[in-house]
C-alpha cells in the first residue's frame, strides 16, 4: 500500500498510560507496518495545542486519579472541542477506561469530586464502592468486527449510555459498563469507548484492522484492508477466551469444588 | 509461660512441618493463619523479646535480595536474624517465621528480626513490629489488580511511617522520587541511598510512562541523568523540590552484565570497593539499602564487606544452575522496570541466546497481564535464536514478542513449564546458558522443576 499514510495522535501518553495500554498503539503501527502503511505517531500533551485535520487516528489509555484530573482540565480548554471535531469529520478514535470516562459528558467520583467530561460519547459515569476487576469477553456488535473481544477490566466507574451512542457490545463474561445493564463500551461514529486492558488490540486484530480502514478513508478511498498471517493473534484470543471462561463461566462453582 | 501462646505456637510449628512435608514451600500462609487465629497477638509477643529489635524491608522491587543481603551481613557480626521465607510477606509469613524461631514460651531463637513486608501490609507491620529500622528500596507499579494506584499506597506507606517511635529510623531511596519524599512526618530519622556515578545513567528517558510529577506542586520533574524507570537525579523546576543528598552512596559503578558488578560505596564513616555478584544497577541499589541498614545498625565496614562478598544469590535472583551439561540463568522477572533491567543485563551476553520466558497470571503474579506491554521487548527482539514462551500466559508473551519484532519462526509456545524446558534445553548446545524470563509463580514452579532434575538445591534446604 505505497504512498498511503496512517497520521496516529497519542494523546497524554506521560499521564494516561495505566498498565500497557501503549500496546494498542503498537498493535496499530505493526500492522500498519506488515501492510506497508507508513505510520506517523504525534505525541500530544498538557498545554500542546490540537489540529483537528492533522490526524487520522487518535488513542488516549487509563490513567490513575490524579492525572486524569490534570488532563480533564487541558480537555476542558478548546482542546477538547478539537477533539470532537475531529471525530465528527471522520476521524476514528480509541480511549480506553479512564480516557473512555473523560470523553463522556462527566464523572463524578467516588470521593465526590465531579470532573466534567467533553462529550464526545452520550455517558455518564459515576464512581462506585468496589472495582470491577477480571478477565472480559465482550460480543462486539460494531458493524465489520463482528466477534468476541477478549480484554481485563479493573475500574470502580459504572458508566451509562445515553440514546447518542450505541455500546461497543454485549458482556458475555465480566462487568462490563456498569455491571447491570450488559453493555460494554460505547461507539459514535468512529470513536470507540472501553474498558479493556489486555492490551486489546493485538489479542482483538479485527478491532485494530477497523479503526485502521476507517482512519485511512478518511483521506483514501480503500474497501478493504489487505489480509494478514494472524495465526498468533487468533490463538492468543482463544486462549484467553478459555481463560476467561474457566474462570468466569457457568461451571465456574463446579470447577472449584472438584478442586477442593 | 503463657499457655494460650503455648498453644498457638505448637500448633504453628506443626502446621509448618505439615506444609513443608506437603510441598506448599514459600510463600505459604497456612502456619501464620494457624498462629494468629489461637493467639492474635501472638506475633507482637515473639517479636518484643528480640534483644535487637526488627527490621522491615518493602518496597516494589528489590525486598528480598535487600533483606537476604542485610542478612549476610548480620551473620558476618555474629548476629542471628529471624528472617521470613521468600514471598511469605504479610503478617501471616512473618508470624510463621517468628513461631518456627522460637520455643514454646515465645522466647525467640535468634536476636534480631529481619522481615521483608509486602507494601500494602507495612501499616500493620509497624504496628505490631515496632520496627527500628525501615528500609523502603522502590515503589513501582506492580499488580494494580492487587494494589490499586500507586498515589494512594505511597500514601499509605506515608502515614505508616508516621506511627514510628523516635529513635528509630527510616532509610529510603533519594533516587526514587516517589519514596524520597516519604516520612516527612515521622518521627524517625530519615537516612538516603543513592547512585552517584552518572555514568551508569541515560540522558533521556526510555518510556514516556516513567516520567513523575512534583508530590509537592504537581510540575514535572526534571531529571539530570536517569538510572532507570523513574530513578535518577531530578529537581522540580517550580518548587525547589530536590532529590535528598544521600548517606549510602554508590560514588562509582562498573557492570558486567550477568555476573555482577564493581561498586565504590561510600557511608559516612567510610568507603570501600566491592565485588557484588548480582547483576544489574538495580542490584547496585539493593546493595546500598543493606549496606546502610547495616552501618545504621553498628555494623562495621567488615563485616559489610564479608556480607557482600560472601553472598549467595537469593533464589531465582539472578541465580545460574547447571543442567544436562549447560546453564540455566534464572531470573526473576515481575514487572516492567525489573524486566528492563534484566533485559539491558541479557543483551551483554550477546546474540543468538536461547531464551525461556515464561508469563503466569495467578493471583501472586498480577491476574492482570498487560503490562508486559510496557516492558522494552524490542529490546530483546534481535537477540533470541530461539524464544519459548510459556505459563498461563505463554501465548500474550508469544504474541508480545511477535509485536516487538521478534520473527515469530523463532517463537515457539509451550503451555506447559516442563515441555518449555525441555524445549528451550534441546535447542541450547552444551555449555551454553538458557535465559529464563520467569514471573514470580512460573520462578517458584521453575525451581521445583530444576531441583527434581538435581540442578538447584530445594527450598527448605536453602540457608
Ligand atoms: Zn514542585
Amino acid at each position: 500500500m505505497k504512498g498511503v499514510i496512517l497520521r496516529i495522535c497519542h494523546l497524554y501518553p506521560e499521564l494516561m498510560n495505566i498498565y500497557g495500554d501503549r500496546g494498542n498503539v503498537i498493535a496499530l503501527e505493526r500492522r500498519c507496518a506488515w501492510r506497508g502503511i507508513r505510520v506517523e505517531v504525534s505525541r500530544l500533551s498538557i498545554g500542546d495545542p490540537l489540529d483537528p485535520t492533522s490526524f487520522d487516528l487518535f488513542f488516549i489509555g487509563g490513567g490513575q486519579d490524579r492525572e486524569q484530573m490534570l488532563v480533564c482540565e487541558d480537555l476542558s480548554s478548546e482542546k477538547g472541542a478539537a477533539l470532537r471535531q475531529a471525530v465528527e469529520e471522520g476521524a476514528a478514535l480509541l480511549s480506553i477506561c479512564g480516557g473512555y470516562q473523560l470523553l463522556g459528558k462527566s464523572f463524578l467520583t467516588w470521593t465526590g469530586e465531579y470532573l466534567p467530561g467533553i462529550g464526545l460519547f452520550d455517558a455518564e459515569t459515576v464512581g462506585g464502592d468496589t472495582r470491577f476487576i477480571g478477565n472480559v469477553a465482550v460480543r462486539c456488535t460494531l458493524e465489520g468486527a463482528e466477534g468476541i473481544l477478549v480484554g481485563f477490566e479493573n475500574h470502580s466507574g459504572r458508566t451509562r449510555l445515553g440514546p447518542g451512542c450505541r455500546p461497543l457490545g454485549k458482556v458475555v463474561y465480566g462487568h462490563g459498563n456498569n455491571g447491570v445493564d450488559n453493555t460494554e463500551g460505547c461507539v459514535y461514529r468512529h470513536a470507540l469507548g472501553t474498558y479493556l486492558h489486555g492490551s486489546l488490540l493485538p489479542k482483538n486484530p479485527l478491532l485494530a484492522d477497523w479503526l485502521i480502514l476507517q482512519a485511512l478513508r478518511r483521506r483514501y478511498d480503500l474497501e478493504a484492508l489487505p489480509p494478514l498471517d494472524d495465526t498468533l493473534e487468533e490463538a492468543a484470543h482463544r486462549a484467553a477466551l478459555r481463560l476467561t471462561r474457566e474462570e468466569r463461566g457457568p461451571l465456574r462453582s463446579l470447577r472449584r469444588l472438584a478442586a477442593r | 509461660m503463657d499457655i494460650r501462646l503455648a498453644l498457638a505456637l505448637a500448633a504453628g510449628k506443626a502446621a509448618t512441618a505439615a506444609s513443608r512435608r506437603l510441598g506448599l514451600g514459600a510463600g505459604s500462609n497456612f502456619p501464620g493463619k494457624v498462629v494468629l487465629r489461637l493467639h492474635p497477638r501472638a506475633t507482637e509477643k515473639i517479636a518484643s523479646r528480640l534483644a535487637r529489635g526488627c527490621v522491615l524491608v518493602t518496597g516494589t522491587n528489590g525486598k528480598t535480595t535487600t533483606s537476604n543481603l542485610l542478612a549476610a551481613m548480620f551473620r558476618q557480626a555474629g548476629l542471628r536474624p529471624v528472617h521470613n521465607r521468600v514471598g511469605a510477606n504479610l503478617i501471616s509469613g512473618i508470624t510463621a517465621a517468628l513461631a518456627q524461631a522460637s520455643d514454646l514460651s515465645g522466647k525467640p531463637g535468634g536476636d534480631i528480626g529481619l522481615f521483608e513486608v509486602d507494601e500494602a501490609t507495612l501499616p500493620e507491620a509497624v504496628r505490631r513490629l515496632r520496627p527500628g529500622l525501615v528500609i523502603i528500596t522502590n515503589l513501582f507499579r506492580d499488580q494494580l489488580d492487587r494494589y490499586g494506584e500507586l498515589e494512594t499506597l505511597a500514601h499509605k506507606m506515608d502515614s505508616a511511617l508516621g506511627e514510628m517511635e523516635s529513635g528509630s529510623a527510616v532509610l529510603l531511596n533519594a533516587d526514587d522520587p516517589l519514596v524520597a519524599c516519604l516520612g516527612a512526618s515521622s518521627a524517625a530519622s530519615l537516612y538516603y541511598f543513592g547512585i552517584e556515578c552518572e555514568e551508569v545513567g541515560e540522558g533521556v528517558l526510555r518510556h514516556a510512562a516513567d516520567s513523575k510529577h512534583c508530590r509537592e506542586c504537581g510540575s514535572p520533574l526534571d531529571f539530570a541523568v536517569h538510572f532507570f524507570g523513574h530513578m535518577g537525579k531530578y529537581s522540580c523546576p517550580l518548587c525547589g523540590t530536590s532529590r535528598p543528598r544521600p548517606h549510602f552512596i554508590a560514588e562509582r559503578v562498573g557492570l558486567k552484565g550477568t555476573l555482577g558488578s564493581t561498586v565504590t560505596l561510600t557511608t559516612p564513616a567510610w568507603k570501600t570497593t566491592l565485588e557484588l555478584n548480582i547483576p544489574g544497577l538495580y542490584n547496585v541499589h539493593n546493595l546500598l539499602a543493606a549496606a546502610g541498614g547495616a552501618y545504621l545498625l553498628g555494623l562495621d565496614e567488615e563485616m559489610v564487606r564479608r556480607g557482600v562478598e560472601g553472598y549467595v544469590t537469593a533464589f531465582g535472583r539472578g541465580e545460574r544452575l547447571p543442567v544436562e551439561g549447560r546453564n540455566i540463568f534464572l531470573v526473576l522477572s515481575k514487572n516492567p522496570t525489573g524486566f528492563n533491567e534484566v533485559i539491558r543485563t541479557v543483551r551483554e551476553e550477546g546474540s543468538d541466546l536461547v531464551v525461556l520466558a515464561a508469563l503466569n497470571d495467578r493471583v501472586a503474579d498480577g491476574r492482570d497481564v498487560s503490562w508486559i506491554w510496557d516492558v522494552d521487548f524490542e529490546e530483546l527482539a534481535p537477540l533470541p535464536r530461539v524464544l519459548v514462551a510459556t505459563g498461563t500466559r505463554a501465548w500474550d508473551m508469544a504474541l508480545r514478542m511477535k509485536y516487538a519484532g521478534l520473527d515469530p519462526a523463532r517463537l515457539e509456545v509451550r503451555e506447559n513449564l516442563r515441555d518449555a524446558l525441555r524445549t528451550a534445553l534441546s535447542r541450547t548446545a552444551e555449555g551454553e546458558t538458557v535465559y529464563a524470563l520467569t514471573t514470580y509463580t512460573a520462578t517458584l514452579e521453575l525451581r521445583r522443576l530444576l531441583t527434581r532434575l538435581g540442578a538447584a538445591p530445594g527450598l527448605w534446604e536453602e540457608r
